[in-house]
């Protein structure tokens, strides 16, 4: 695998982060903060959804192929995709839940199979589902496939648990919360270290919600009472902390991205 | 395959919770939207409003009320301004009130919706918003017997 990699002139270095506390923060805090942009312009500034649906989309094309362009793991905008994917995915279940009136059940269902298909086609091909392996377009697509789901099946399940047993946040980041400590003890029990990443990794998606929805919400339904507006200035801030530290270590080269 | 996040996810819990602790004592906007005021004598709600599922809806019927005032007097533009508010509050506590009651919940949001889509519509139709509004104060008062 190393060798392949070293032996080409032009060879990639991995295109997405190493899996580590400030990854695990940045994707959480990230979920909450782009869904909340998108509503903000949705209903505040009043584009309405389709407007809404069509700049995000837009913007996740450009930011996409910038990325996928580059040759090595470019922070800042690796995570403006990450954002960008995390609201569309969650307008793509919307739009099937709330425009085509899909019931839950049936779109949780959907994506998880979606996202089976997917890492079984990328096993297929690849050989690996490594993610520290990510050097080559053809992986890094299957990657952001893989990522877009994620974020379908998450919001679905996260809307499905709310519907269902009316989960509230609270509760909700805690059940969340929990299952994510869950999937990383059977990881370290067990192994299956690709399953159990990805299966943290959707859970990171409902969490991130209902932590949103903790500090955001008014006191009068149990939430902390911070507001939109200052949950996701909280947010952002660490955010951008946290990837500008990921970017200069990436331009001082003392982050080691190369798969070991 | 070793990845990191074995040695500093319990550190990312921690962290996530030493966050949410120091903002424990920020200031609380959303409570102004739950509280959103106004009068209005024609529509007003009566009763204490309290009573369904989804907990206390007074602060979305009173604004609501108020819509439907300006749209018995004419006054679509100002009706259209007004029911803004109602949008924002309703979207601003969507968290809090669906988990009470999915079906409740999406009973109401629907009735917004056509109320919301009755009053943006290009001219608004006095009909239309005027049968809008009614059937919306229509669903706040079957969702407090239904309770």
């Amino acid at each position: 695998m190393q060798a392949q990699t070293r032996g080409r002139q032009n060879a990639w270095l991995n295109k997405v982060p190493e899996v580590a506390l400030s990854f695990w923060i940045i994707k959480i805090l990230s979920t909450t903060v782009g869904e909340t942009g998108a509503d903000f312009l949705a209903v505040d500034v009043g584009w309405g959804q389709g407007i809404t649906c069509t700049v995000m989309f837009g913007l996740l094309a450009a930011a996409l192929s910038a990325q996928l362009r580059t040759r090595r793991y470019t922070p800042w905008l690796y995570w403006l995709t990450v954002v960008l994917i995390s609201i569309v995915g969650t307008q793509i279940t919307d739009l099937l839940t709330d425009g085509l009136k899909v019931s839950l059940y049936l779109s949780t269902a959907m994506f998880a199979l979606a996202l089976a298909t997917i890492f079984f086609v990328w096993h297929r091909v690849e050989n690996t589902l490594s993610i520290r392996d990510i050097v080559t377009r053809r992986r890094e697509l299957f990657y952001w496939s893989a990522v877009l789901c994620t974020f379908a099946l998450g919001t679905a399940a996260g809307d499905l648990a709310t519907e269902a047993l009316g989960l509230g946040f609270a509760w909700g980041a805690a059940g969340f919360g929990l299952l994510i400590g869950l999937s990383y003890a059977v990881w370290r029990a067990c192994g299956h270290a690709v399953a159990t990443f990805w299966l943290a990794y959707i859970l990171t998606r409902p969490f991130g919600a209902a932590l949103g929805d903790l500090l955001t919400q008014a006191r009068t339904y149990g939430g902390m009472g911070m507001g939109a507006m200052w949950t996701s200035a909280l947010f952002l801030t660490v955010i951008v902390l946290l990837v500008a530290a990921a970017q200069l270590r990436t331009g001082t080269g003392l982050s080691s991205r190369t798969p070991d | 395959m070793h990845l990191k996040f074995a040695k500093t996810f319990p550190l990312a819990t921690v962290s996530v919770a030493l966050l949410l602790a120091m903002t424990a004592g920020c200031s609380k906007p959303a409570d102004r939207a739950a509280k959103a005021a106004g009068t209005a004598p024609a529509h007003a709600a009566t009763g204490s409003g309290v009573g369904t599922r989804l907990g206390d809806l007074t602060p979305f019927r009173t604004i609501a009320g108020d819509v439907a005032t300006l749209v018995d007097k004419g006054d679509l533009a100002q009706a259209r301004t007004r029911i803004k508010d109602l949008e924002i509050a309703w979207d601003e506590a969507e968290a809090g009130l669906k988990p009470r009651d999915a079906a409740d919940w999406h009973t109401l949001d629907e009735a917004i919706d056509k109320a919301l889509a009755a009053l943006r519509a290009d001219p608004p139709k006095q009909a239309d918003c005027k049968a809008a509004m009614a059937y919306l104060l229509q669903i706040f008062d079957a969702l407090r017997t239904k309770a």
